[in-house]
């Protein structure tokens, strides 16, 4: 149980924290809220995702607050420019994500510069042409299915479906996972089995409420559940996956083992760069428009995000699950404190507190078991 | 008789689980060069800690004098405070600062107000240098300097510190022939000058040169008296130093030398902090399959250097050719010398070989990921049962797959690191100082692996420091010395005297 409680930290302070403010404020656990609270987390949740491999090599990036900020102004002038929308997402994705993400990559790990470095200069050129793209001003979006990106909805039977067939899938992967060989024979871990299927059930019903209850699922959300389950599925599973702890936990040993870093590292900077151009894509649906200064501040959160959901800054320890945990912290947060009439001014006080404590709690945790 | 300025006497110094200097006594008198010489490990480090107050009064047993008092350091600050000055192999200095503020690191003449008297201070650090006859300007930044002045600041500032007692520890490991000149006129005028010196070094012609007397360590204890150094040969000395017999650590094997497999031609890597040196320089040297290649020499031979040429650790920096079953290949990494079939067990395990804070599934599939997933998947159990199997098949002690390796033991991590380059399948395997700092029968289960894998038809490389171990284990011996091969011997003809011989540069013997 008390190990229980240790792995699980962040995730039981987020119950904890949900309790609480549904207690303070009687409109918080409100479908609507609770909807809107999710899509907001989206935004800042899908460049976590990225983030959240990045800080697992121990490197960082400084830029993608900057690249939602151009991403979001390049679709919306690409569109405006005569060009349809799905061909003006790709070349955002690929020619100011992909591109931004590549640079990074290969310059701090070809010329071994520490990527803070790299990213913060990237940081300042990628506003620099936001600002220079627009002259300084807002841009408004002409089309009007782009808009429908970030503030639609999927159908409520539609989304029934989806959520049941994600219950299903989601009971399948505990039954796959909750096997363990010892001695050469199959065990089946009964506490994990069983500890899954709840987990499952939570979600769906939580789900059900939140979504069903309101107007279905957010688009945004749908967006970015596919993200978080391919990031997931890709730490854990892939080959590339495991290169990335490697990397992580120790670059001499890995590249002696054979592990390309240069390939690994350039890799994770392009995921990052292109997820920062999806959310900064995202943002200026939802807004009908883009300003130059977009995502400003927004490779705080990712980072704070990262560090609360448990990922070490030394690298080689960290998942996802955590870092969405650590995403709805913060947007918990955020949301609970508007709730209540907090001035926003205090909520960063708020903030800062809170990624500090969360550092200090994996620190000591760590110590203890060492 | 000269007046003697240092005794040790009867010095004890115990480790968990070894006895590192064992009743070691010797003297040393006023301006007199006395060389401390003995195989890696015998003591000489350990010995010199004791007295410069790295290992304080009373983690050792023992007395030691200085002018006929008995002292007893806390710290190495007293020990200076003394006259006790080292000059280490890796230098002390710091590269950004002036040749005289490292001269007189935190010892700064000062004005009324704290503030730094600079005048003063390069004056001061002229006088030191000229006293060395070394004309370098005190103000410029010691990392302009080659190692060589690097190394007369070093010695500048330990004269400053009015010491009476210089040690230098393997001073010209990284000096080049004219640098080596010039240190040892230096030398010689410091013990002019009444300055008593103790000369550590593994190079036997120098010693010859430089030294008035010699004393052996061998295994933490001294051999013999201390000896005018013409009174003695080097053949002697060597004696001294090894004087060993091979026990019967050694699981007997037999050798049926296959088809050549790998054959490296001009190996050269430059020193990368003195451009005119070389850490290998141009070395050949042919492996068969169904052997067990020695690579001998001491510390800084350059034997870690080139194998991790071949293997690639270098890229471009580093120069030659390997071939493998008679082709050439193209190694620019170590991926390329894994994919080529080539493996390579680091020395340093801890931060060379293991990924500490993961677990031994992980560790040991990291070179061969490839074997165990597809393009989209990992296959997870089919990578846990190839480890198990190889947990199983070199006895390694765990209490799980899922354990982190860091709170396995020495002999158990260093089974994980030979396993995880056996799971590659590799044709050739390389093996940095296998058995360092592991038990006796750690040891012996990895001797009984290399034959085993002889006899599968690997072709095995080990670098040993342990000449017992080389001699027990391979076929073939190849030493190196200063970056350079010396010799190649057959198991015949390979005793320890000679292979000491050709590891000290002395050609001896031919």
């Amino acid at each position: 149980m008390k190990k229980f409680i240790k792995n699980n930290g962040t995730f039981i302070a987020l119950i904890f924290l949900i309790i609480i403010l549904s207690f303070l404020s009687p409109s918080f656990l409100s479908s609507r809220n609770l909807t809107n609270l999710v899509r907001q987390v989206t935004i800042n949740g899908i460049i976590a995702v990225g983030m959240t491999m990045v800080i697992l090599l121990a490197g960082i990036d400084l830029s993608v607050g900057s690249v939602v900020g151009l991403s979001a102004v390049t679709v919306t002038l690409l569109m405006q420019a005569g060009f349809g929308m799905w061909l003006a997402i790709l070349i955002t994705l690929v020619g100011i994500g992909g591109i931004i993400g590549f640079f990074n990559g290969f310059m701090s790990a070809k010329f071994d510069i520490h990527p803070f470095i790299i990213t913060l200069g990237v940081m300042t050129i990628a506003r620099g042409l936001s600002l220079v793209l627009t002259q300084g001003v807002s841009v408004p979006v002409t089309n009007s299915t782009f808009a429908s990106i970030g503030s639609g909805y999927i159908a409520k039977l539609p989304s029934l479906i989806i959520l049941v067939v994600a219950l299903a899938l989601g009971i399948w992967a505990v039954f796959k996972t909750s096997i363990e060989i010892k001695n050469g024979e199959k065990v089946r871990n009964k506490a994990k089995l069983t500890g899954g299927i709840i987990l499952s059930l939570v979600g769906f019903v939580s789900g059900f409420l939140i979504f069903i209850g309101y107007q279905g699922i957010p688009i945004p959300v749908a967006i970015f559940v596919v993200i978080v389950m391919i990031g997931i599925y890709t730490l854990q599973k892939t080959r590339f996956g495991r290169k990335l702890y490697a990397i992580g936990g120790n670059e001499k040993v890995a590249w002696l083992s054979g592990i390309n870093i240069l390939k690994s590292k350039t890799m994770v900077f392009v995921i990052t760069g292109v997820l920062s151009a999806a959310s900064g894509i995202l943002l200026a649906s939802r807004l009908n428009g883009a300003s130059p200064n977009l995502g400003d501040g927004f490779e705080l959160d990712a980072i704070a995000s990262v560090i609360i959901g448990g990922t070490s800054f030394m690298g080689g320890v960290g998942t996802i699950t955590g870092t969405v945990i650590g995403a709805i912290i913060i947007g918990v947060i955020n949301n609970g404190m508007s709730l209540l009439g907090i001035n926003t001014f205090y909520q960063m006080i708020v903030k800062g507190f809170i990624i500090i404590l969360a550092v200090m709690i994996d620190v000591l945790n760590r110590r203890e078991t060492a | 008789m000269a007046e003697e300025i240092l005794e040790m006497k009867s010095i004890i110094k115990d480790f968990p689980g070894v006895r590192a200097l064992d009743h070691v006594n010797f003297t040393l008198e006023k301006g007199e060069i006395l060389a401390l010489v003995g195989e890696n490990g015998a003591g000489k480090s350990t010995l010199m800690k004791v007295l410069s107050g790295v290992w304080p009064y009373p983690t050792y047993e023992g007395d030691i004098y200085l002018d006929d008092q008995l002292v007893r350091f806390d710290n190495t600050r007293e020990a200076e405070e003394a006259g006790i000055g080292i000059i280490h192999q890796e230098l002390n200095l710091l590269p950004d600062l002036s040749v005289a503020e490292n001269i007189f690191l935190d010892r700064h003449p000062l004005n009324k107000f704290g503030g730094i008297k600079w005048e003063q201070l390069y004056d001061n650090a002229a006088k030191m240098l000229s006293r060395l006859n070394m004309n370098i300007d005190p103000r410029i930044e010691l990392g302009d300097l080659t190692v060589g002045k690097q190394q007369m600041v070093e010695i500048a500032k330990a004269l400053s510190l009015d010491t009476r007692i210089l040690v230098f520890d393997e001073p010209t490991s990284a000096l080049t022939e004219s640098e080596i000149n010039e240190l040892f006129t230096v030398i010689n005028e410091l013990r002019a000058s009444g300055v008593s010196i103790i000369y550590i070094s593994h190079k036997m012609e120098e010693i010859k040169e430089i030294a008035d007397s010699v004393v052996v360590l061998r295994d933490g204890s001294t051999i013999g008296d201390k000896i005018k150094i013409d009174q003695v040969t080097l053949d002697e000395i060597i004696t001294r130093m090894v004087g060993r017999d091979i026990n019967d650590l050694f699981p007997n094997h037999d050798f049926d030398r296959g088809e050549k497999t790998l054959e490296v031609k001009n190996i050269s890597v430059p020193d990368p902090f003195n451009p005119e040196k070389k850490l290998v320089d141009d070395v050949s040297f042919s492996a068969y399959k169904g052997e067990i290649l020695g690579i001998s020499g001491l510390m800084g031979a350059g034997r870690t250097e080139l194998v991790n040429a071949i293997f690639g650790v270098y890229g471009k920096k580093s120069e030659g050719e390997v071939y493998l079953n008679g082709e050439k290949l193209k190694i620019k990494a170590p991926a390329d010398a894994i994919n080529n079939g080539i493996a390579l067990v680091t020395e340093d395990r801890k931060e060379l070989g293991l990924l500490l804070d993961k677990n031994l599934v992980m560790n040991m599939t990291l070179p061969s990921i490839k074997k165990f997933s597809s393009k989209l998947a990992m296959d997870n159990h089919a990578e846990r049962a190839v480890t198990e199997k190889y947990v199983n098949e070199l006895n390694i002690k765990t209490p799980g797959l899922d354990v982190f390796v860091e709170k396995l033991s020495g002999g158990n991590q260093q089974k994980v690191v030979i396993g995880k380059w056996l799971i590659t399948d590799s044709d050739v395997l390389i093996l940095d100082e296998p058995t360092r700092g592991i038990d006796v029968g750690a040891k012996t289960e990895v001797y009984r692996l290399m034959n085993q894998l002889v006899k599968q038809g690997v072709t095995v490389i080990m670098i040993s420091s342990e000449l017992p171990e080389i001699m027990g284990m391979s076929d073939r011996i190849v030493v190196m010395s200063e970056g350079k091969k010396t010799a190649e011997l057959d198991r015949s003809e390979a005793d320890q005297e000679t292979i000491m011989k050709y590891a000290t540069g002395n050609k001896g013997v031919e």
